[in-house]
């Protein structure tokens, strides 16, 4: 037990928590915190210029690493600005702890100087939230803000410290290990899905982003090949499952494969494993894959039967309800004909695009060579628009984790800090985010912080002079009528390079097909400072495949009005 | 809107009254009364409340919801009065 101030005490129990990283700015209610942060041999603290960016960098850190990411902000203005990222990591199930000064104890409730009462403020997107109101309570507070952040369905959690409790002198206690209760997968609803299973004529395994937090895709690809089971992939998993693999049909959903799509809708068993029957993967709820039995594992109950009724309903684990799958699954069931069906769509509805008429770079074409030059063993974070959805199509993933994006919230401006604290956490990966020539003008900041602290990340802008995904849905919704979705990127306001230049980066520029691959061999060359590339696209290219919202999947258009699953006798 | 009854118990710290009726503001449940009382332990109190769901939804799934929440040691739907209409 140490004399030490309510401040060191926070420094402690955050090194004790295993925290090597944390991402903040400084301000008058936190400043005690930054004193002893300065003497930390443990901790990082990565100086961002926005608060938002430290959020997002603390839920890209976590997604890489598995690890819970920290950002630190002062009271009221620092700590509202950290709502979306908060909101964001609460959406995608991201353990994310979010430390913000208060205003002193003595004030709180009196409008003081930048008194936000953030702790409300967060209610509905914090797994829970703490405020501190003893000094000697701060190392408790930590260990179970960590442990709940980490545990069972992960998330955000905020602890809220008082100035006056971080300037206090207190006594040092180290926490106790926090006991995170864990749910044994039951094993009669095991043995009804192992059944399920076995006799089922036209299974898939539908697969979110729970597999990928359990670190269970090993066990899946177990189970998929011991099965032969059909594998889609949803956006929060894109990687969970090999895209090289047979198995593999690619990602279901609004911009799903037509195989994806297909393979739920036809299906006679869903096995839907830690995914949440997202109105972006369901389209018409009532439409969704009809004749399917539906087996439901997640870690959280409050997910099993919210959207859709449960044939099976075990709560638990990805990772040990696989395992206890793969013990339970002992034949394969028979499953020639469906595949002949899903191989024919294979066939029949690859992925493609066309390229512009007007002799611009097809915005595809740059995000596939991305991908195929800088290979599976890289980091890709994405921000939200149609550069997105081509991510989630174009780049071919072969490891859980490789790809970040914001999912559930859809948060514009999540790519460039989350790439920043992807890259933290993975110092040996390359790091790329593809961005959006409007999301990438919501937080360039923090180039300025990679470029400063020696964070090589590199931001490939897919500028298409657009806020695309919403011109989109202009063109086939609005009768071509833009209302205030163009946004001058393509005459060079701003200059992106000149801009990448001015934040501390090399700034590249690219319009030609045939200067595709070399600009971002460049780029990989570069390894002293931050890359950007403008790649200037095509502003016509729309997102396909395409489920409208408001129809049911069976309405999947592959291309404008051409809907092969609803028109054609397959 | 059907009715239903579900009693819990909370611990008795601060927020944690706020985070329950926040839920029901986020997942659009009426609240028709709501009630807090001490009990002798001195570190949770007992909460009833009565909700009006839409028609067709069972409070199970809201059952789970507040289950999730840190600061509530447990919930109850303590009478299924699925068939009682209210205003009905
Ligand atoms: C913070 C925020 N504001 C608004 C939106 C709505 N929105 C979704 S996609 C999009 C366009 C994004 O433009 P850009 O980054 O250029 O990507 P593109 O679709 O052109 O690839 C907008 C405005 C959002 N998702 N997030
Ligand atoms: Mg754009």
């Amino acid at each position: 037990m140490d004399t030490v101030t309510g401040a060191s005490s926070l420094v402690r129990a955050l090194e004790d928590a295993g925290c090597e990283v944390v991402f903040g700015i400084p301000g008058g209610a936190i400043l005690p915190a930054y004193d002893p942060l300065l003497d930390s041999a443990k901790i990082r603290h990565v100086l961002v210029r926005h608060e938002q960016g430290a959020g997002h960098a603390a839920s890209g850190y976590a997604q890489a690493t598995g690890r819970v990411g920290v950002c630190v902000a002062t009271s009221g203005p620092g700590a509202t600005n950290l709502v979306t990222p908060l909101a964001d990591a609460y959406m995608d199930s991201v353990p994310v702890v979010a430390i913000t000064g208060q205003v002193n104890r003595s004030v709180i409730g009196t409008d003081a100087f930048q008194e936000a009462d953030i702790r409300s403020i967060c209610l509905p997107i914090t797994k829970h939230a703490f405020q501190v109101t003893e000094p000697e309570d701060i190392p408790a507070v930590i260990a179970e803000a960590f442990a709940l952040a980490a545990g069972g369905r992960p998330g955000p959690v905020l602890v809220d410290i008082p100035k006056d409790v971080l300037s206090a002198t207190t006594t040092y206690t180290p926490a106790l290990p926090v006991h995170t209760p864990k749910v044994t997968p039951a094993a009669n609803e095991v043995r009804r899905a192992a059944t399920l299973i076995t006799s089922a004529s036209r299974p898939v395994f539908y697969i979110g982003g729970g597999v990928v937090r359990a670190g269970a895709a090993a066990e899946l690809r177990t189970l998929a090949e011991r099965t032969g089971i059909p594998v889609v992939t949803t956006l929060m998993a894109r990687g969970a499952f090999p895209d090289s693999h047979r198995q593999h049909l690619g990602m279901p959903g609004m911009h799903g494969t037509v195989p994806a799509v297909a393979a739920l809708q036809q299906s006679d068993l869903l096995i839907a494993l830690g995914t949440r029957f997202d109105d972006r993967v369901t389209g018409v709820l009532d439409l969704f894959a009809p004749n399917a039995a539906v087996i439901h594992a997640d870690i959280d109950p409050a997910e099993i039967s919210k959207n859709r009724k449960a044939d099976v309903a075990i709560v638990g684990d990805c990772k040990d309800v696989l395992v206890s799958l793969i013990a339970a699954v002992r034949q394969a069931p028979v499953l020639t004909s469906w595949w002949a069906y899903l191989d024919g769509l294979r066939d029949r509805f690859p992925l493609g695009y066309d390229w512009p008429a007007d002799g611009k770079l097809a915005p595809q074409h740059v995000i596939e060579r991305i991908g195929t030059l800088v290979g599976p063993e890289a980091i890709y974070t994405s921000g939200v628009g149609q550069h997105q959805m081509w991510a989630a199509q174009y780049v071919g993933y072969e490891r859980p984790g490789s790809f970040i994006n914001s999912g559930g919230l859809g948060t514009m401006g999540f790519a460039v800090p989350a790439a920043m604290g992807a890259q933290c956490g993975v110092p040996d990966r390359a790091v790329w985010a593809i961005d959006g020539d409007g999301c990438f003008q919501m937080t360039n900041q923090e180039l300025v912080t990679c470029a400063l602290e020696g964070i090589p990340i590199k931001v490939a802008v897919i500028n298409n002079g657009n806020l695309g995904m919403v011109r989109q849905w202009q063109t086939l919704f609005y009768q071509g009528r833009y209302s205030n979705t163009g946004l001058s990127t393509h005459k060079r306001v701003p200059d992106f390079v000149a801009l990448a230049e001015a934040l501390g980066c090399a700034g590249l520029r690219c319009e030609e097909k045939s200067e595709v691959d070399d600009v971002i061999l460049r780029a990989m060359e570069i390894r002293d400072r931050p890359v950007v590339i403008d790649f200037v696209v095509g502003e016509d290219a729309q997102v396909w495949p395409m489920v409208a919202a408001g129809t049911g999947n069976d309405e999947i258009m592959t291309v404008r009005d051409f809907k092969p699953l609803f028109d054609e006798d397959l | 809107m059907t009715r239903h009854v579900l009693s819990m118990v909370l611990h008795n710290v601060p927020g944690a009254l706020a985070r329950v009726v926040v839920l029901f503001s986020s997942r659009g449940v009426d609240v028709e009364s709501l009630s807090l009382d001490p009990t002798e332990r001195g570190d949770v109190s007992r909460m009833d409340v009565v909700v009006g769901l839409p028609a067709g939804r069972s409070p199970d799934q809201l059952v789970k919801q507040l289950s999730r929440l840190v600061d509530v040691k447990s919930v109850v739907a303590v009478a299924d009065q699925a068939r009682n209409q209210i205003g009905a």
